[in-house]
């Protein structure tokens, strides 16, 4: 397990590599920040000393030499927009991010298995068709909207949670739940498919014929065998949440990376940008090793053959 | 979600997931990370709700509305100050000043006055703040905005004289010196500083980065103590989010609300002294012809736009300042609705061989403010009315700017560009200049004449002054039409019923906590 590890890092190396030059570039191919800096009257000369001052007058190459430099010493840049390390900017963003994120996927994941296994045992039958209802409702619904009229619904006119901000467990409530209810939708629906056809087959007859009861066959028998395609699309929608769910934090005044993320890049905030595109490209590769490692946990056929049986 | 024993799936599903959870819990205890407890709605507090987080505090930034709107008249103080509503201006820390030649101004500074680290203010403080925000090399935002490349030359007499030499003479020195916080000799010169010391009645108490900045009510003001012990500040970006957080209790103010967010009698209308325009660019056809431009004006219903996209609440515009800035021509009334004589002047260009069909590009900086999208559309469609053949291109705020600033965009044939000016200064050189001189950071043309009389304004003073500049506004509607103007804007602020404060036009500018008092 230890080499296969060592091995997804090492090959993680490269495209981590590839995301940084490539930010690095575009975002200085958008042109000088020096005019969203500058008070509109600027004359040329202190555009010209704002371009100096932050190296942006030196050729591509070289201030690509000396970001590479500077991030072997892990020294990511000062932000252009605050002043501060655009290192600790990003760290400090990243957590909120994460929680979010983790929080939404868990709850999403839980409800998901439940409803979807619920939906199975009857396929077309009256619990199918109300699953199948909620959960396609549930997957198109913009997140926008969703979040505006829940601050309405449950934060001004039943004043159940706060409208916005990180303040106390029950702010908590109307991000999660505007984050959550796509995943849910969507992971319903792979639950319910791959829990059918585990369903009918053979093994599950088998199963039932030696008297396993229900609860036992759905968890035990079908389910495991049901779990690898839920968990590959659980941890593709985990990344999207990871990026940045910069909806839900803009609205809701969520400190998190998203929202970091795209005010740096219309700020042409370049150096926030990138460490906090680094950060999350590192996160996402982490992500999918443990990704990866999960599949492992449920699939012996796809455990690496130096793990011991 | 720990007690997974009740839950129909095997442990071993939720190993991963539950892993993560506990994880990220586990980090977190059960607050977010990156925030720092928990907000108050203590009565000694008034809470505030911005648009967006204050990059940065620093003093010498502090004429941008987001930094400013924190910063000044709460934790600084200027030399002199300009009241919003009358335009006068009042001593502040400095007591009295005058002109002491043509160059040079003397300041006679306010005694018993200490910045919130103990030390004294005096005329060594004041000329530092000028210096180091003038005259260095920090690239501070105050300096290109008031004082352009000029430098000053500041010099202590004693404790409570300064003066400070101009290297032309400058009748407006004055206000232009409103724009400075004063900062103790302390504050660094060669770098930024993000939480500065200031003499205002607040100092800084805690800045949670992406979450919250609270002020705390400081014991060794100079003036009167204010009421709220407390100031809290947070951001959302959203304006029906900051409208829904007066509603429901969470802030008593809320900056920047649009007529959309429905906030009723909770919301309070106020001048803000912003101006919303077209730049239209005589250098290109179809646009080179005045008769075009002119057609452009009078295509324009401006009384429509201002009914039904603005609820009644801007007023039509004539000129690119409002009532209450020095130079404001109250005379001038904007150009007539009329359909027919514009496409009668498109239609006399033409004859005269000006290509009319030939593009113009309307540019728009998306949601600069409530409602622009509508009111593009609107513009798009009056101007194609009047025979002209309008493209509109809807931009991001970098991408706009390389229309609005010089050097201009190459190469893009006709542009009309909205642009949304707000005079803070109180002086119509601040926007003449910028918007009218043939080579000015705003402007896309003039006149020889035109240039000469923007001149002489700029030197005038008193009576003079107020009436050079009048002639201006009135000459670019009669002979120039570089621009057609289309409302001055009303502001609209959120207010809960615990807080009493009047705003006013400077309020989203500088936003005085020491004027507010709780409503008993």
């Amino acid at each position: 397990m230890l080499t296969y590890l060592r091995k997804r890092i090492i090959s993680s190396a490269l495209p981590l590599v590839v995301v940084v030059v490539g930010v690095f570039a575009l975002a200085r191919m958008t042109g000088n920040p020096a005019s969203l800096y500058l008070p509109l009257n600027a004359t040329q000369q202190m555009r010209d000393d704002f371009t100096a001052r932050n190296g942006l007058d030196q050729p591509l190459l070289v201030q690509m030499a000396d970001y590479f430099g500077g991030v072997l010493r892990l020294d990511f840049g000062q932000s252009l927009r605050t002043g501060q390390d655009a290192a600790a900017m990003a760290l400090r963003a990243f957590p909120a991010t994460l929680q979010l994120a983790a929080t939404t996927m868990v709850l999403a994941i839980i409800l998901a298995v439940i409803v979807g296994c619920w939906a199975a045992l009857k396929p077309n039958g009256i619990a199918d068709r109300i699953s199948s209802f909620i959960s396609m409702a549930a997957a198109s619904i913009p997140d926008f909207w969703l979040a505006i009229v829940g601050i309405w619904i449950f934060a001004i006119t039943l004043g159940w949670v706060p409208t916005s901000g990180v303040t106390g467990a029950s702010a908590w409530v109307l991000p999660i739940a505007t984050l959550l209810l796509r995943p849910f939708g969507v992971l319903v629906q792979i639950v319910r498919g791959s829990m059918v056809s585990a369903l009918s087959e053979p093994y599950i007859k088998l199963a039932r014929s030696r008297g396993a009861g229900e609860l036992r066959v759905v968890t035990h028998h079908a389910l495991r065998n049901a779990a690898a395609p839920a968990l590959t699309v659980a941890g593709d929608l985990t990344v999207g949440l990871v990026n940045g769910a910069v909806v839900v934090e803009t609205i809701f005044g969520w400190p998190g990376i998203g929202k970091l993320m795209i005010d740096s890049i219309l700020q042409r905030d370049f150096a926030v940008l990138q460490a906090a595109v680094l950060l999350t490209a590192v996160a996402i590769f982490a992500l999918n090793i443990l990704i990866d490692m999960g599949y492992a946990l449920l699939d012996a056929r796809v455990r690496p053959v130096t793990v011991k049986a | 979600m720990t007690s997974s024993s009740k839950l129909p799936v095997p442990v071993s599903v939720l190993k991963w997931p539950a892993l993560v959870a506990a994880a990220a819990l586990g980090l977190a205890g059960c607050s977010v990370a990156n925030s720092d407890g928990a907000g108050t709605g203590a009565a000694d507090t008034v809470r505030v709700v911005l648009g967006q987080e204050p990059p940065t505090l620093e003093a010498c930034e502090s004429n941008l509305t987001s930094t400013g709107v924190v910063v000044r008249s709460n934790v600084t103080e200027p030399l002199i100050e300009r009241n919003p509503t009358s335009g006068e201006l009042e001593p502040k820390l400095a007591t009295e000043w005058k002109a002491t030649s043509d160059t040079e101004w003397t300041l006679k500074l306010r005694e018993g006055v200490t910045f919130q680290d103990g030390t004294p203010f005096n005329a060594e403080a004041a000329a530092f703040t000028i210096d180091r925000a003038v005259n260095s090399k920090l690239g501070c935002n105050v300096e290109g905005y008031v004082f352009g490349d000029a430098d000053l030359a500041v010099k202590a007499v004693d404790a409570t004289t300064l003066t400070v030499t101009t290297p032309e003479p400058d009748p407006i020195l004055p206000l232009r010196l409103s724009f400075l916080e004063v900062v103790p000799p302390s504050t660094s010169t060669t770098e930024k500083v993000r939480e500065p010391i200031g003499t205002g009645p607040y100092k800084i108490e805690s800045w949670d980065a992406g979450q919250k900045i609270t002020l705390a009510s400081w014991d060794g003001y100079w003036g009167d103590k204010p009421a709220y012990a407390k100031a809290e500040y947070q951001w959302r970006s959203e304006s029906s989010v900051r409208a829904a957080m007066i509603t429901s209790g969470e802030a008593d103010v809320a900056m920047g609300l649009s007529p959309d967010d429905n906030i009723g009698d909770l919301g309070v209308d106020y001048p803000n002294n912003e101006t919303v325009a077209l730049r239209m660019d005589a250098n290109e056809a179809p646009l080179n012809d005045i008769r075009v431009r002119q057609a452009i004006n009078y295509a324009i219903d401006k009384e429509g736009i201002v009914n039904s996209l603005y609820q009644g609440k801007h007023q039509v515009a004539a000129q690119l300042v409002p009532e209450g800035i020095v130079g404001h021509n109250s005379e001038l009334k904007g150009w007539p609705f009329d359909v027919e004589k514009a496409k009668s002047l498109v239609a006399e260009a033409k004859a005269d061989g000006v290509d009319t069909s030939k593009q113009i590009s309307l540019v728009v900086r998306s949601a600069q403010f409530p409602k622009i999208t509508e009111l593009a559309q609107v513009l798009q469609e009056q101007l194609s009315q009047a025979g002209l053949n309008v493209k509109l291109k809807m931009l991001e705020t970098s991408q706009h700017l390389t229309y609005q600033v010089r050097p201009f965009a190459e190469d893009e044939g006709a542009v009309a560009l909205m642009t949304q000016h707000g005079n803070q200064a109180g002086d119509a050189a601040f926007t003449v200049d910028q918007y009218m001189l043939s080579n000015g950071a705003q402007s896309y043309f003039g006149t020889p004449e035109f240039d000469a009389m923007i001149k002489k304004a700029d030197a005038a003073s008193g009576d003079d002054r107020q009436k050079a500049f009048e002639e201006i506004f009135a000459y670019q509607n009669d002979k120039v039409v570089q621009f057609a103007h289309i409302s001055h804007q009303t502001g609209i602020l959120g207010k809960s019923k615990t807080v009493n404060y009047t705003p006013n036009s400077s309020s989203g500018d500088e936003l005085r906590v020491s004027e507010m008092t709780p409503a008993s």
